[in-house]
C-alpha cells in the first residue's frame, strides 16, 4: 500500500477539476477531488485507479509512482447520449423518433434574450423567425410547415416536463422571456409524430423540450456571464428624399399644395431611430449545499430598442434542488423559477407616420401651437369657433407620438415543479413518479397619451388606458416507469395520468388621464379550460438492434363537447441499428448507421376559443348598451354555436437514417415526412338564417405537409490544438390544402379598409397571394389599372384574379462553423430560404400620388411611386402582383470570436468575446427585410445589427 | 375528476340561457339585443367583439349599409372612398361577392335567428303581459328583417326556428304573406300607440310597415295593394304621432330638429314610429348617425358645426338631388348654381364644392356637400361625447312624414279610399314645415306620383328609402331616370334589370346547396 497524489484537470482548459470520483478498480475504496482537483488515496503498486466524473470519458491509469496527474476529456459523446422525451429520457441510440438535440455547448451566443433564439438555424426543419427587432421579442416557431389554418402553429414547448401554456399575458413580449437562456442546458425538438404523440392533442405542431441545468454532487462552482452589447439600425424604408419630395411636389402640385412645403429637410426615420445598447449580467452558482444539489442563478437584462423609447428589462432568477433519499431510490427534483420584467413599449405608430410625414416640416416649429409643445403637424382653425386643431386626416408627427406616449408594463411570472420519482424498494424495476407543477403570470401596463399630444379635439385632456391580466395554469402528472432488461430483450413501459388546467383573468380599464380612479369603461375576460389524460409507451428493444416504440394517448379537452372531447392518439415506431448488426461490428466506418420507420397521430385544439359548443349569451359593455326610454340597459348577445366541434388530428408519417461514420467525423440524419392535417379546424362562412352568427370555428378541411430534411456534420479536423467542425442542415417542405369546401379570404393589408392579400384554397399551399397579374409596357413599367384578363372574359373583376406564390419558403438551410485554435474559438452561423414570397404592403399603400396631396395636407410618397407612377391607390392596385416580390435571402446571423484565458487567475478560467448579429442580408427583396412572419410587409420594426462584447468566468 | 371537463363560462358578461330568460327583467336585456344589434354592431362599442365577423365593424352596422345599398346606389349619393366594393355601389356594378350586400344579408338574418331564438324563449315567461309586449315586438323586429330582405334579395330562407339544418329558399310572394300576416296579428298585441318606452315600437310601427308593405307590393307580389296601404296609412295618420312642428331651435324651421342630437326629446320623438337610439358615451358605434355626419364633413366645412371633431370627407351628392329642390332656389353662384333654397329641406354645403360631379374617387369637392345630420342639440351644444367622436342623434327608420308621403302616393295612383284633398293636405303640411309658411304649397292638381316621388326625395333624402322608391316607380336600372355616374358613366347609362335585386352572398351559395343564386349574379 501506499499513498498516492495527484491533480485531476480538465483537458481543454488545464483547470482542476473538483469532485471527480476516484477508485482503486475491482474495490471499494475510493475518494473524489478537492476544491483544487487534489486527491489522495491508499493504492498498491500495479493497481488500477479510475477517474470518473460526468460529462467526461472515464480513464482508467496503473499506479507506477506516487504521483500521478490526469486530464479528463470532455465527453460530448456521453452528453447527447440521453435524449429527454415525454415522461422519461431514451438513450439516443435507442431512439425511434425524429429528435434532434442542441446542448448548451452549441447553443447560438450573442444577445440573446429568449429561449428560442438559441436554436435559430440549428435544426433542419426548424424555423425560428423574430416578430420584429424590439428587444426581448416574441419568437416564431414552425417545424415542418403550417399544421393548422386558424389554431396554432406553434410547438408546445415543456419546461422541466411542465407543458407551458402557449398564449402570452398582455405587456409581454415572448411567454419564454421567462427563462434565463443561461439556465438552460439542452434543447431537444421533436418533430414526428411517433415522437411527439405521447403529448397528444398539443403536440400537433412539435414539441420543443426544454430542459435547465441541475444541481451537481461536488464543491460549489461559480459562474459569471455579462455582455454589452450595441444595436443600431441597418436600413430604411426607401421614401422619397426631402428633394425628390419637393421637387415632386413642385412639378405636380396645385398652388395651394405647392404653398403647404415648409423649409426644413427631415429625415424622419432619422428621427426614430437610434443606436440602442443593452446589458446582460447571469450569475449561477452550483454544488452541494448541505447534501444536497442545487444550481442557483440570477439573470439581469436591460436593453434598448432602436426605435426610441423602447425598453426591455428582466430579472429572472432561478433555484434547482434534487435531493435524493434512500440509495437513490427516491429522488426529487424541485425547480423554482422566476421573472420579473419591465417593458417600455414604443408607440409603433411612429413607424408608419415617419414614412408618410412630408418631410419639408421639421420636428419643431414655433408657429405650432403651444398646446401641442409645438410640434410640427398639419393643424386646421377651426372657422367658426377658431380652435386650432390637427387635421384628422393627417398623420400625427412621428417624434410626438414617441414622445407623448408612455406605454408600459411590468411582467410576473413564477413556474415551480416538484418531481418526485420513486424506485420501489421491493421492486426496483419500477418507478413510480408524480410531478407537479404551477405556473402563473401577471401583468399590470398602462397606455398613457400625454394631452399635448397633437389631437383633433380642442379640450382633449389626453388618454389612459389601462390593463391587467392574470394567466395561471396548474399541472399534475402520475405515471410509472417498468424498466428491464433480459438477456436480449430490453424492455420499458410508462403509463400514466394527467392533468392540467389552464384559467385566464383580463381587467381593461379606459379612462381620461386625470380620472385614474374613476375608469369609464372596464371590459373583464375570464376563460378557464382543462386538459385530461391518459398515456402509455411501450419501448422494446432486442440485442440493441431491432427496436419498437408504440405510444397511445387519450386526451379530453373542455373545449369540446362531451361526446367528441375524448380524443386518441398513437404512434408507432421501428428502428434497426445496423451497426449493430455483425456484418457491420467490425467496420472501421460506420460506427452508426439507424433505420428509423414511424406513424403516428396528433391532435390539435390549441388556440381555439373555450366554451364553442354551449348555448351563452354575451352581455354588452358599458358602452354598447341600448336605450329605451331614458334607461341604457345591458343587451345580451347569444353566440354563435358549434355543437360539433371535433379534435382537429395531423398524422405523420416519418422515416429517417442516422449515420456516423470515421469515429464520428461524419454524422448526420435523413428524415423524410408525410404529415396530413385531417378535419381542420378553421374559421368557416355559415348562413346566420342557422346559427348567431356568419362565421364559426368548424371542422372543414385538410392539408398536406411534405418534405425531407438533412443534417450533415463534419469535423473536418481535429487535434489536440485545431478543431474545425462544419455543420449544415437542409429541409425542403411543400405544403398544399388538399380539401376545402369554401375558398377563405385572409391576411388583412393596409389602404382602404378591409382588402385582403392572400387565400386559403383547395389544391394551393395555405396563406397563398391571390392578385391580379400586372401589364407592363415596354420599358418595364407597370400600366396603372391594367392586367391580364386572365378569363378572357373582357372584363377585369375579382375572377381575374390569380394564384401567385406563397410566404413560406420551399427550402431552408442553415450553414454553421465552429473553429477552435488553442484558445481561441471562432463560430459562425449563416441561413438561407429560398423560394419565400413577400407583400410589399409599405410601397403598395404609399406609393401613388394622390396621397401627396390629398386631404388638404403633404404626404410622403415610398420611392416605388418613381417605379410605377401609380396616381391613385385603388383596390386592384393594392392587389397587383407588382408588389409581391421573391423574399428568398442569404443571412450570415452571427459571427463570434472568443478568447479564452486559462492561467489568468487561480482556479478560474475566463472567455472573452466579441460578436456581430445580423451582419449581412443578401436577398433580392427591395423592402426593410425579406423575413417577415406572414409574408406581409407593413410597418415592421426593423431588426437592428448587434455587437456585443462579453465575459465569461468560471471559477 | 372527470367532471372537471364540464367547464361553464366564468366571465361576468357571458351567461346561460337560464340567467337570460329567468325572469321578464332579464328577458328585457335579449329584447334590448334584437333593437341593438340594427343600431350597433357588438357588445363592446365602438368596435370588438363584432356581431358579424370578416367585415370591418363599422361598415356592418344596418343603417349604414342601409345608406350604402338604399342610397349610394342611387341619385341621392357618392361616396369618394376606395374600400372594397364601396365603389361599386354607385356604380352599379356589384358582384356576389360584394362585401356590403353581403355583410348586408348576414346582419338581416341574424336578426332573424336572433328574433326567433328570442320568441321560442320567452315563451315560458309568456303569462307576464309585458313579455307578451316582448314577444310582439320581436316579431316585428322579425317582420322588419324580413321586409329588408324581400326588398333587397327577394329569395331568402323563411325561417322561424333556430336550427342547424340548412333551410330552404322561399320566394318573395311567400315571404311577403308571411310578413303581412306577421304583421295583422301583431297589431293587437303590441302596446297602443304612443304608450311604450321611446325606442321600443307599438302597433303603429305594424300599422306603418304595413302600409310600406302594400305601397311596394305590386313590384314583390305582382298584386296591387295600393287600397290597403290606404287603409293602414290612414291607421298610422289617425294614431298619436304627430309631424314635429317644434322649432326648438327658432332657426325657422321645424324639419332640422328631426336630425339633431336631442331629436329623442325636442319634439322629433313625436314624429318616430321607429327610430334606432345612439349615445355618444353608452351606444357607440362607426355606423348610424356617427357615420352620417363624419363622412359628410370635409371640405371647407367647420367639424365643430356638427358637433363633431372632424370630417371623414367621404360622402356627397348629386345635382340630381339638388336640382330636385330648383322650384325654391334664392340664391346662386357666378355660375349660375344654387347656393340657397327658400325650402330648408335642402340641406347643401356649396362653399368650395362643385356642382358637377367629374371625380368620385379620393375627392370631396365634386358635389355638394349634405349637412341634414348633425351632433348638435337645439341649444347648439355638442352631444354628450366631449371628444366629439361619436354621435348621439337617433336615427328615425319610420317617421310619420313618411307615411303621409305612402297615402299620397296611393292615392295619386288612383287607390280607393284614398282622399286627394286629405293627401293634398298632407303633402301641404311636410312643405309648410319646410318653406316656414304656405309659399311651397301645391294645389289638387300636382299631385302626381311623378311629383310624390320627387317630393320623397326632398322629404326622406338619405334614410334609406330611395333605391326602393325608384325600383317602384321602374327607375333604378332603366334609362327612364338617368343621374350622373349611373351605371359608372358621367352622365349615367342604363343598367341590367337584374340589378333590381342584390346578389345573395356568394359564400352563402356555397354553404347551403338548396339555395338558387339570384338571376343574372
Amino acid at each position: 500500500q501506499q499513498t498516492v497524489r495527484g491533480v485531476v484537470t480538465e483537458a481543454s482548459s488545464g483547470l482542476p477539476l473538483p469532485g471527480v470520483n476516484v477508485i482503486v478498480k475491482g474495490t471499494t475504496t475510493g475518494t473524489t477531488t478537492d476544491f483544487d482537483g487534489n486527491y489522495e488515496i491508499e493504492a498498491e503498486n500495479g493497481s488500477i485507479l479510475q477517474f470518473s466524473y460526468i460529462g467526461f470519458q472515464t480513464i482508467e491509469k496503473p499506479v507506477t509512482e506516487e504521483t500521478l496527474n490526469v486530464a479528463l476529456q470532455e465527453d460530448t459523446q456521453q452528453l447527447d447520449e440521453v435524449v429527454v422525451i415525454g415522461y422519461g429520457t431514451v438513450k439516443k441510440e435507442d431512439a425511434t423518433g425524429a429528435v434532434d438535440m442542441v446542448t448548451s455547448k452549441d447553443f447560438n451566443q450573442g444577445p440573446v434574450t429568449s429561449a428560442q433564439q438559441l436554436i435559430s438555424g440549428k435544426v433542419a426543419g426548424v424555423s425560428v423567425t423574430s416578430g420584429s427587432g424590439a428587444p426581448g421579442e416574441g419568437q416564431n416557431i414552425v417545424i415542418r410547415g403550417l399544421g393548422s389554418l386558424t389554431l396554432s402553429n406553434s410547438p408546445l414547448i415543456v419546461v422541466d416536463g411542465i407543458p407551458l401554456d402557449n398564449g402570452g399575458v398582455g405587456g409581454s413580449r415572448n411567454p419564454l422571456n421567462l427563462i434565463n437562456p443561461n439556465d438552460i442546458e439542452s434543447m431537444v425538438v421533436l418533430k414526428d409524430a411517433s415522437a411527439t404523440s405521447i403529448y397528444g392533442s398539443r403536440a400537433a405542431n412539435g414539441v420543443i423540450m426544454i430542459t435547465t441545468k441541475k444541481g451537481k454532487d461536488g464543491e460549489f462552482k461559480f459562474n459569471y456571464s455579462g455582455s454589452t452589447v450595441v444595436y443600431s439600425p441597418i436600413d430604411d424604408i426607401n421614401v422619397l428624399s426631402p428633394s425628390e419630395f419637393r421637387n415632386l411636389v413642385t412639378e405636380t402640385g396645385s398652388d395651394d399644395a405647392i404653398a403647404r412645403m415648409s423649409n426644413s429637410a427631415t429625415d424622419w426615420q432619422d428621427q426614430i431611430y437610434t443606436n440602442a445598447v443593452g446589458f446582460e449580467h447571469s450569475f449561477s452558482a452550483l454544488g452541494n449545499a448541505f447534501g444536497v444539489p442545487m444550481r442557483a442563478s440570477l439573470g439581469y437584462s436591460d436593453h434598448d430598442g432602436i426605435l426610441k423609447s423602447d425598453n426591455f428589462n428582466r430579472t429572472t432568477a432561478s433555484l434547482n434542488l434534487t435531493p435524493s433519499l434512500f440509495d437513490d431510490h427516491l429522488k426529487i427534483e424541485l425547480n423554482a423559477r422566476g421573472m420579473y420584467t419591465e417593458n417600455t413599449f414604443a408607440n409603433r405608430g411612429a413607424i408608419g407616420s415617419s414614412i408618410a410625414f412630408d418631410p419639408t416640416k421639421p420636428v419643431f416649429d414655433q408657429n405650432a401651437p403651444d398646446k401641442f409643445n409645438n410640434y410640427s403637424g398639419w393643424y386646421v382653425t377651426d372657422s367658426e369657433t377658431g380652435d386650432v386643431i390637427q387635421n384628422n386626416l393627417a398623420p400625427t408627427n412621428p417624434v410626438a407620438l414617441l414622445k407623448l406616449q408612455d406605454d408600459n408594463a411590468e411582467v410576473r411570472r413564477f413556474i415551480g415543479n416538484a418531481k418526485v420519482d420513486y424506485k420501489l424498494h421491493f421492486f426496483p424495476d419500477l418507478t413510480a413518479t408524480v410531478n407537479m407543477g404551477y405556473d402563473i403570470s401577471n401583468s399590470n401596463g398602462r397606455t398613457v397619451v400625454s394631452e399635448n399630444m397633437p389631437s383633433s379635439q380642442e379640450d382633449w385632456n389626453g388618454s389612459l388606458f389601462r390593463y391587467s391580466n392574470n394567466s395561471r395554469n396548474r399541472l399534475f402528472d402520475a405515471y410509472l416507469t417498468y424498466q428491464k432488461e433480459v438477456n436480449d430483450h430490453s424492455f420499458n413501459f410508462v403509463t400514466g395520468y394527467s392533468y392540467q388546467d389552464f384559467r385566464y383573468d383580463d381587467d381593461n380599464y379606459n379612462s381620461e388621464l386625470e380620472e385614474d380612479g374613476n375608469p369609464d369603461f372596464i371590459q373583464i375576460g375570464r376563460s378557464k379550460n382543462v386538459l385530461l389524460s391518459y398515456f402509455g409507451r411501450f419501448n422494446y428493444g432486442f440485442q440493441d438492434k431491432y427496436l419498437l416504440t408504440a405510444t397511445l394517448r387519450a386526451d379530453a379537452s373542455s373545449k369540446l363537447n362531451p361526446d367528441d372531447r375524448w380524443g386518441y392518439f398513437p404512434s408507432v415506431a421501428l428502428a434497426w441499428n445496423i451497426q449493430n448488426e455483425d456484418f457491420l461490428m467490425a467496420s472501421k466506418v460506420v460506427d452508426e448507421l439507424k433505420l428509423r420507420i414511424g406513424y403516428g397521430e396528433v391532435g390539435n385544439v390549441n388556440g381555439l376559443g373555450d366554451y364553442n359548443f354551449l348555448t351563452r349569451y354575451t352581455g354588452s359593455q358599458s358602452t354598447a348598451n341600448y336605450q329605451f326610454g331614458s334607461t341604457f340597459y345591458q343587451t345580451y348577445r347569444p353566440e354563435p354555436i358549434n355543437e360539433n366541434l371535433r379534435w382537429e388530428v395531423g398524422k405523420t408519417f416519418n422515416a429517417g437514417i442516422d449515420f456516423s461514420l470515421f469515429q464520428r467525423r461524419i454524422y448526420g440524419s435523413i428524415n423524410a415526412y408525410i404529415k396530413e392535417t385531417q378535419d381542420l379546424i378553421s374559421n368557416t362562412t355559415i348562413d346566420p338564417f342557422t346559427n348567431f352568427g356568419n362565421i364559426i370555428p368548424a371542422n372543414i378541411g385538410d392539408m398536406e405537409n411534405k418534405g425531407f430534411e438533412v443534417a450533415l456534420n463534419w469535423n473536418a479536423i481535429r487535434n489536440d490544438h485545431f478543431k474545425w467542425t462544419i455543420s449544415y442542415n437542409i429541409a425542403v417542405n411543400d405544403n398544399e390544402i388538399t380539401n376545402l369546401p369554401d375558398q377563405q379570404f385572409v391576411g388583412g393589408i393596409s389602404g382602404g379598409v378591409g382588402n385582403t392579400i392572400q387565400t386559403h384554397i383547395e389544391g394551393e399551399a395555405p396563406f397563398s397571394f391571390l392578385v391580379y397579374e400586372q401589364v407592363y409596357d415596354d420599358a418595364g413599367k407597370p400600366l396603372e389599372g391594367v392586367y391580364v384578363d386572365r378569363n378572357d372574359d373582357g372584363i377585369i373583376n375579382d375572377n381575374d384574379r390569380y394564384i401567385y406564390k406563397d410566404p413560406y419558403a420551399d427550402i431552408f438551410m442553415g450553414l454553421n462553423t465552429n473553429l477552435t485554435y488553442k484558445d481561441w474559438d471562432l463560430a459562425i452561423i449563416t441561413r438561407a430560404n429560398f423560394g419565400n414570397y413577400m407583400y410589399d404592403n409599405v410601397a403598395s399603400s404609399t406609393s401613388y400620388l394622390a396621397r401627396l396631396t390629398e386631404n388638404n395636407i403633404l404626404t410622403n410618397l415610398h420611392a416605388d411611386y418613381l417605379a410605377t407612377g401609380f396616381s391613385t391607390i385603388t383596390e386592384t392596385n393594392l392587389q397587383s402582383d407588382h408588389y409581391v416580390k421573391d423574399a428568398s435571402f442569404f443571412k450570415v446571423d452571427n459571427i463570434t470570436l472568443g478568447y479564452t484565458l486559462k492561467n489568468a487567475l487561480p482556479n478560474a478560467s475566463i472567455r472573452l468575446y466579441g460578436s456581430a448579429q445580423n451582419i449581412l442580408t443578401v436577398s433580392d427583396y427591395n423592402g426593410i427585410d425579406p423575413e417577415i412572419s406572414g409574408g406581409i410587409d407593413n410597418n415592421f420594426y426593423p431588426r437592428p445589427r448587434s455587437f456585443v462584447f462579453g465575459v465569461n468566468l468560471d471559477f | 375528476c372527470h367532471n372537471e371537463l364540464d367547464q361553464f363560462p366564468i366571465d361576468p358578461d357571458s351567461f346561460t340561457e337560464e340567467d337570460v330568460f329567468s325572469t321578464a327583467d332579464e328577458a328585457k336585456g335579449a329584447l334590448t339585443k334584437l333593437y341593438a344589434s340594427l343600431a350597433l354592431t357588438g357588445q363592446q362599442g365602438p368596435a370588438g367583439d363584432a356581431d358579424i365577423d370578416g367585415v370591418d365593424e363599422g361598415f356592418s352596422q344596418y343603417s349604414r349599409m342601409l345608406y350604402n345599398l338604399n342610397e349610394l346606389t342611387t341619385d341621392h349619393a357618392v361616396v369618394g372612398w376606395g374600400d372594397p366594393g364601396l365603389p361599386n355601389l354607385h356604380g352599379m356594378s356589384w358582384s356576389a361577392s360584394n362585401d356590403f350586400t353581403e355583410a348586408m344579408y348576414y346582419r338581416l338574418a341574424q336578426e332573424v335567428s336572433f328574433c326567433n331564438s328570442f320568441i321560442a324563449n320567452a315563451e315560458a315567461l309568456s303569462n307576464d303581459s309585458e313579455v307578451l309586449s316582448f314577444i310582439a315586438e320581436a316579431r316585428f323586429l322579425r317582420a322588419f328583417a324580413y321586409y329588408n330582405l324581400i326588398d333587397m334579395y327577394a329569395n331568402v330562407p323563411l325561417t322561424t326556428i333556430v336550427s342547424t339544418e340548412l333551410p330552404e329558399q322561399s320566394n318573395r310572394a311567400e315571404i311577403f304573406s308571411f310578413i303581412e300576416n306577421e304583421l295583422l296579428e301583431i297589431q293587437d298585441l303590441l302596446k297602443e300607440s304612443g304608450s311604450n318606452e321611446y325606442g321600443r315600437v307599438d302597433k303603429v310601427a305594424a300599422w306603418a310597415l304595413l302600409s310600406r308593405l302594400y305601397l311596394n307590393a305590386e313590384v314583390w307580389t305582382g298584386e296591387n295593394r295600393l287600397d290597403d296601404c290606404i287603409v293602414y296609412s290612414t291607421n298610422v295618420i289617425n294614431s298619436t304621432y304627430q309631424i314635429n312642428t317644434n322649432d326648438a331651435n327658432g332657426n325657422g324651421s321645424a324639419y332640422d330638429e328631426l336630425f339633431l342630437a336631442d331629436n329623442d326629446t325636442n319634439g322629433a320623438q313625436n314624429e318616430f314610429i321607429f327610430a334606432l337610439n345612439f349615445d355618444g358615451l353608452q351606444s357607440k358605434t362607426y355606423g348610424g348617425t356617427t357615420f352620417l355626419v363624419h363622412a359628410s364633413i370635409g371640405g371647407t366645412m367647420a367639424a365643430s358645426n356638427f358637433g363633431v371633431n372632424g370630417g371623414w370627407a367621404g360622402l356627397r351628392t348629386t345635382k340630381a338631388l339638388v336640382s330636385k329642390f330648383d322650384n325654391a332656389i334664392t340664391a346662386t353662384d357666378g355660375d349660375g348654381h344654387p347656393t340657397d333654397w327658400a325650402d330648408s329641406r335642402a340641406m347643401f354645403y356649396t362653399d368650395g364644392q362643385n356642382y358637377e360631379i367629374e371625380t368620385i374617387a379620393n375627392t370631396f369637392e365634386d358635389g355638394y356637400a349634405v349637412t341634414k345630420f348633425k351632433n348638435i342639440d337645439s341649444e347648439g351644444n355638442q352631444g354628450s361625447d366631449a371628444g366629439g367622436d361619436f354621435v348621439d342623434t337617433d336615427l328615425p327608420i319610420i317617421r310619420l312624414a313618411e307615411i303621409y308621403l305612402n297615402y299620397a302616393e296611393a292615392t295619386a295612383k288612383g287607390a280607393n279610399g284614398g282622399d286627394l284633398n286629405l293627401a293634398v293636405s298632407y303633402i301641404n303640411a311636410l312643405r309648410e314645415r319646410a318653406y316656414g309658411n304656405t309659399s311651397g304649397n301645391i294645389s289638387a292638381g300636382s299631385l302626381t306620383p311623378a311629383f310624390v316621388l320627387d317630393e320623397r326625395s326632398r322629404e326622406l333624402y338619405w334614410e334609406g328609402q330611395r333605391r326602393t322608391d325608384l325600383i317602384r316607380y321602374g327607375q333604378f336600372t332603366t334609362a327612364d331616370y338617368l343621374w350622373p355616374f349611373k351605371g359608372n358613366s358621367r352622365d349615367g347609362i342604363s343598367v341590367e334589370d337584374f340589378k333590381n335585386l342584390f346578389p345573395l352572398p356568394n359564400n352563402i351559395i356555397v354553404t347551403n346547396p338548396n339555395l338558387t343564386q339570384n338571376k343574372g349574379y
